[in-house]
Order: C-alpha cells, then structure tokens, then sequence
C-alpha cells in the first residue's frame, strides 16, 4: 500500500467522528486499502498483532458506529468501490461504493432499492452493517432482504463466501452486526425492476394524530405504499428554511405518500380518500420537478437540522403503527418538558420514528438534556411495543438502552456469538453489545452512553 | 462553520474526495480541520469548485470557510499577480518553460484589444480566455458588432483564483478596480465561473449565454449535436441554465454527459501545483465525458476549455457555435 494510503499524522484525527458527532473518538492510524488484496493484508497484520480496529465506509453512522473511541486503527473501505459484475438482477460490488452508485452502475431497467437518507453517500459496506432502511423498506424490504451473498474475511483471517442460499443464510449474520463480526470485502446485491409508473400524493394535516390515522388507513384499503413518511411542524419549518426548501405547506403534519407500479394511479385514488377521510387535504404535485423536490426536501430533513443547530441526536425506535399517535403525543410532552425543539421527520408507513433532538455541543446541561429526552422517548417506544433501533443501529448512542429490550439471555446468546467469532474482542470494540469491561470512557459524553458514573474514573 | 453537522452529504459531490476516497481530501474532512487548528494537506488540494456547497442541506458556507484558511505562498502570489494582466500573462506564457503550463496552454495568444467610441457595452473575456482562447474572443467581438453593438474590451482577471488560493483582500482589489472600470455598461463576460465570482461580488455582469437570452438577439439556427461541461462556479449560481437555452435556440442537441458539473481538474492552479490529484480528476472527467458519446465538449469557460482540449475532446464555446 503506498505510503499516502497510511495516514498517521495529525490528519488521522479527521477519522475521530462520523454522523454522530456527540463523541470524539482518536484513531491511532487509518489506513486506506486501495484493492481487495491490501484490505485483506492489512487487516491480517492487525489481527495477528492483535490490534483493535474500526472498519469504516463512508463516516455516515448516525449512532456513532466507526467512532475510534479506543484508539483503534480506521480502516477505510472507500477505496474499494468497483463494481465486479452484473448477472441477471444481482449486482456485485465493493463494500465502499456509495449506494447511489449501484443503482446508476446497473442496466436502466434495474434499481437497488433500500435507499437510507444518505444514499448519495453512504457505501454498501455501512449499509450492510448498520441494516439500513430508508423510505422504500416499507415495501421492498431494508438491505437484509436486499443482500445475496458476502465475501467476508473472519476474525480468524480467514476469506469466506457466505450467502445465497434460501433457507438460514449465514450471510444474514453479517447484515446489523455493525463490523463486529467480520470485514464485509465484496457484497452480492439484489437489484429490483423499476416500477413503469410512479406517482405522489401529499397529505396535508392539522396534526399527527390525523396524519397518523391515514397512516393506518391506508394500509385498510389494501395498499401498500412504496414509500410512506410523516413531517410533523418543526421538520417542515426546518427545511423550509435549509437548502431543501420544497414549499411545503404550514400545517401540523404533512404524509409524503409514494405509489408505484401498473396499478400506482388506482392507489392514488384510494389513498386520496383516506387522506380526506382523516381531514386531511390531499395535494398531488403538478410535474416531475415538484415531485422530486419534495421528496428531496424529506432526505434532506436530517442534515437540514444544521440550519437551528450544530448538532443533534437521532433516535429510530420502531413502534406498531397504530401507536403512533399516543408515542408522537409523548414525544411532543418530552420535548415541551424539557425545552427542546424536536422535530419528527419519518417513516411513518412502518412505523419507524426518528425524533431529531438538537443540542448545543459547546454546552454540558445542553448535552445532558438531549440525552435525557432521548433516553425518555426510547423508554416511551419500547412500552408502546417498539424496538431500540429500526435501521441506525446501536452503535454507541443505544448501547445504554440494550439492556431495557434485550433480556438476559438474548444478550447472553450475542455474547456467546461473538466470542465465537470474535474471541480477542479487536473488531469494532465497546460498540452493540452493552458487555463493557475494558472499554475506557475518557470521553465524558462516552460514560454517559455507557452507563457509568459522570466522576474521573 | 457551526452550521456543519458532520453529516458527509458533501462527499460524492467533492471530485477530490470521489478520486481518494479520503476524509483528509474532502469538504468535511477540511472543516473539520480547519476547526481543530490541524494543518491539513487537505487544505492545499481542495479545488475550490464548491460543488458541496451545493450538496450540503445545512447551507455550509464551504468557500468562505476555506478562503479565510488558505494562504497563499509565493509561487502563488507570483502565477496571480500575471493573471491580473492579460498582456503580462501572455509574455509569461511565451516563456515559461514549465512542461505543466506547456501542456496545457500550448499557444497563447496577445488579448484582442477594442475601443470604440461611445461603447453600448464591455466585453469581459477574462484573463485566461484573453490569451488562449483569443479566437473566442475575435468571434464574440464579431458577433456582437454584427447586431449593432459598439464595443469595448476589458482585459483584466476577476480575482476568483485570488478568492480561493489564499489572497482574498488582494481579490477584493481587483473586485472593486472593476466596478469602476465597469462604470454603468452594460458588461458581457466570455468567461463563466468569473462571471459567477463577480456576480457573487455585485458586479453587474452577465454571462454571453444570459446577454444571448434576456437581450434576444437573433440566433442563428446552427443544428449538429454536443455535450455541455458547467463550470463549476457558474453551476453553483445556476446561470449556466443559459448555456442550455442558448443551445436549443440554436436548434443544436445536447447528449448528457455524467454529472455535468463535475469538476474538470484544472481547480484553479491546481492543474499546476497538485499534478497528480488533478490528473485524476482529469481522468475521471474523461470518463464522464465519453459516456456522453459525443466528441464536442461546450465549454464556458477557460480553464475547464483548456484541460478538456487537452483530454482529447473538440472544445467549443457558445459563441464559437453561433459565429460558426
């Protein structure tokens, strides 16, 4: 590897983040592989000197994933973004490729469905270990139901392929396992037939619970959406003021409602009655350039939280969609309670909820305030039947709440895997699983994700 | 810079983090050290094209950020201080015996000089396009006497590789020396991401394609096929839409090249003093390119003309196809 894809100088420290910035993490080295062969060499030499080691893609984690808390070495993937082949409706390619490069490197009649907000960005190999979603999982599944085949090269140094097969497919392990399992180097993907039609409805509420009883009923009438989101006031007030403005309308809710396929125009007839049903008033875009616009002010809603503050948390707890009014309500009571302007921009259509908390990074009881909000509206999905994380993954923003869904003997089986394969603990250490001896927490953010008392340890 | 949130919607958008694949050559990676005081080898690469501004759904003022950081070092401040004078950039170019520069700029030419009396408006050529693209120059100046316009020409630079190379007072100099130049003529500028710059400074200056399309002067129906390069700048202030229009009031098919907007490689003096990042990028330019299928590349401006030329692709400006 040449000696300018060894960085271990003070630029190193430009590895210290990813997209969540709450905690800083100090890479000891990174090292950027520029071929398979390099990748598998270099993680080989750390593995035999038993050094511990973060494999990153695009720096795009929301929960904190790739941070070096520990002084890891970063390996960076991104140089390996080639793609190996296209065969029928599968589309082979390196772990460093941006999502959104899949779909413009397969034949025009294909796409690669799941489509996280940072698609334009994210690679593969991040998506396959954080099991991204993104808008269209509602009705074509997250990236687990998108993934073929892996090669993936053990703990133990070992390259295997793994996949492909219909019936317990041990590629699936590797799908959510946020790196700590194995180094995904190449990955097989199911690419899906673009739909011949694809139309927009835009709902337009007084509020969520309205909004949140068309969600339901949509699915009453016998459809299922390619897409289905919710934009409450303050994400609607957020990116109207960022880069995205769209012209949405000033209302307490907004469903951005996606119907696809030979029957799309039917389903827009449908899902206009239940819009209206529920008080809602229905608002079809005239042209593909509003129509595009507002679906790129909803993947630009996250980032677009910048323009009221330098930073923010993200949760993505999934809840049964029939919850959602009594969760958001909540939600809201939390916020107002602890004087924070949240703003709810998500997938309502599986129910999966992403309250946006800002805080001020400068600011300690700013900080404190926006972890415990976070902490409370968890608490609050998990009682309404909802899971830790919907598609960000654990990372290290959720490892405090593992514990609160996971019994013992769920966390006891996970253990049990990774020491299996993972037994010296060197790949992505002190992230998912809430086991966190040795993990040291200089960081004073870091004690407090990891449970621990706020004093010099 | 506060309003960055880490969130690396800027990095496909960046042509040095596309061809590195590194955090150290991407805008986020450069704020970030910029924040933390770290003196990045990031910070010299950066082609200043702004295509993350773009990008960016927080509204990062990416190219002040890195204006205010940059310095610029001697070898710098002397390559500026010939683009600030047409006439002494040609000599330069006559004689230097830089294989880069040679490269690139094969055959400079002395800038068209032309004062007419009582002048309608001015022509801006730009301090590049002046002395290498001067047949441009000729034809504009043609075609604009041809529809009645008494002109005068102004050779001067812009200031924009001050702007982004670390001389951002020296660049408000040449900024406010045009506004007086300028006086209230009307002025038409030959050169896109200049007519961006000043545009961006208040300078009431319009791109040839814009004068073309809110003047309405005649076009001539010039037919044939090409693809269109947008200049980095002029794409960020949404003005090379003109270029299009221009172009189908021509009657003349525009074939899609990759991401249009990609930059080109030249990245100010980039093409000079980064060589091998901007080689790269160059590469990956003529990729996007060839998928177009075309050979003649529309270009608006110089820098980008001279590294596309040097690609191997016919380069045409706008008013190359209308005089034609």
């Amino acid at each position: 590897m040449g000696e300018q894809w060894v960085i271990d100088g003070d630029d190193r420290l430009l590895y210290s983040y990813d997209a969540f910035t709450l905690v800083k993490g100090s890479p000891f080295l990174v090292v950027l592989p520029g071929t398979e062969e390099e990748a598998i060499a270099a993680v080989r030499h750390l593995l035999s000197r038993g050094v511990r080691f973060v494999v990153r893609g695009s720096g795009t984690s929301l929960s904190g994933s790739t941070v070096p808390t520990q002084g890891e070495v970063v390996v960076s993937m991104t140089r390996l973004s080639r793609i190996y082949e296209v065969k029928g409706m599968e589309i082979t390619v390196g772990p460093g490729i941006a999502n959104a490069l899949v779909s413009r490197g397969c034949p025009s009649w294909l796409f690669y469905s799941p489509d996280p907000s940072s698609y334009v960005v994210s690679s593969i190999g991040g998506n396959i270990s954080h099991d991204s979603g993104g808008i269209h999982v509602l009705k074509y599944g997250t990236t687990s139901n998108n993934v073929v085949s892996l090669r993936v090269l053990l703990p133990d140094g070992t390259v295997e392929e793994v996949g492909g097969t219909p019936f317990l497919d041990p590629s699936q392990i590797f799908v959510g396992a946020e790196g700590t399992l194995g180094v995904v180097l190449r990955a097989t993907l199911k690419l899906t037939p673009k739909p011949p039609k694809r139309r927009t409805v835009m709902g337009v509420f007084k509020d969520v619970n309205s909004a949140s009883r068309a969600v339901v009923g949509v699915f009453r009438v016998g459809v299922i959406p390619a897409a289905m989101e919710m934009m409450d006031r303050n994400s609607i007030l957020v990116v109207e003021k960022s880069r995205y403005r769209a012209g949405y309308p000033e209302c307490g809710a907004i469903l951005l409602v996606e119907l696809d396929g030979f029957g799309a125009d039917e389903e827009v007839e449908l899902v206009s009655k239940v819009i209206e049903g529920n008080g809602g008033e229905v608002r079809v875009p005239k042209g593909d350039e509003e129509e595009e616009r507002l679906w790129k002010g909803r993947k630009g809603a996250f980032a677009a939280m910048g323009v009221i503050s330098s930073a923010y948390l993200t949760l993505d707890s999934n809840i049964p969609r029939s919850k959602l009014p009594e969760v958001l309500e909540g939600v809201y009571r939390i916020a107002s309670r602890y004087g924070l302007f949240v703003a709810n921009v998500f997938h309502a259509g599986d129910g999966n909820l992403h309250p946006l908390i800002p805080y001020d990074p400068e600011n300690k009881s700013s900080i404190q305030r926006a972890l415990e909000a976070s902490a409370e509206i968890v608490r609050l999905a998990l009682r309404a039947g909802g899971v830790v994380s919907g598609e960000h993954g654990i990372g290290i923003e959720k490892l405090r709440f593992m514990e609160d869904y996971y019994s013992s003997s769920d966390l006891e089986i996970m253990e049990r895997i990774k020491g299996n394969f993972d037994p010296n603990r060197l790949l992505n250490p002190c992230k998912l699983l809430p086991r966190l001896e040795g993990c040291k927490a200089k960081d004073e953010n870091l004690r407090i994700l990891y449970k621990r008392p706020l004093e010099v340890e | 810079m506060n309003e960055c949130v880490h969130c690396g919607f800027c990095l496909q958008a960046c042509p040095t983090y596309v061809v590195t694949g590194s955090e150290v050559h991407s805008p986020r990676g450069r704020i970030m050290a910029i924040k933390l005081g770290i003196p990045s080898e990031g910070l010299e690469t950066c082609m200043f094209c702004r295509r993350c501004e773009l990008a960016c759904p927080s509204g990062v003022e990416y190219g002040k950020i890195l204006e205010g950081a940059r310095k610029a070092n001697p070898l710098l401040r002397i390559t500026h201080r010939f683009l600030e004078d047409p006439k002494r950039l040609y000599v330069a170019l006559r004689v230097a015996q830089v294989e880069r520069v040679k490269k690139f700029v094969p055959s400079p030419s002395k800038p068209l000089e032309c004062s007419e009396e009582r002048p309608d408006l001015i022509l801006f050529p730009g301090c590049l396009t002046a002395v290498t693209l001067r047949g441009t120059v000729e034809r504009a100046l043609k075609f604009l006497r041809d529809r009645g316009f008494r002109v005068k020409i102004v050779n001067a630079c812009c200031g924009l590789a001050h702007r982004g190379e670390g001389e951002v007072e020296r660049a408000e100099e040449l900024i406010e020396s045009l506004r007086s130049r300028f006086g209230d003529l009307k002025v038409i500028s030959l050169s896109s991401n200049c007519t961006a710059h000043m545009k961006e400074k208040g300078l009431r200056v319009m791109d040839f394609g814009e004068f073309v399309v809110e003047s309405g002067v005649k076009v001539p129906e010039v037919g044939g096929r090409v693809t269109v390069h947008d200049p980095c700048h002029a794409n960020l202030l949404g003005i090379t839409k003109y270029t299009r229009e221009v172009l189908k009031r021509a009657k003349i098919e525009v074939r899609e090249m990759e991401e249009p907007s990609f930059e080109c490689g030249a990245g100010g003096s980039n093409f000079i003093f980064q060589p091998q990042i901007s080689d790269t990028i160059m590469e990956e330019k003529r990729r996007k390119i060839r998928k177009s299928g075309v050979e003649v590349v529309v270009s608006t401006n110089p820098s980008c003309s001279l590294v596309i030329a040097a690609l191997g692709f016919k380069v045409v400006h706008l008013v190359d196809l209308l005089a034609s």
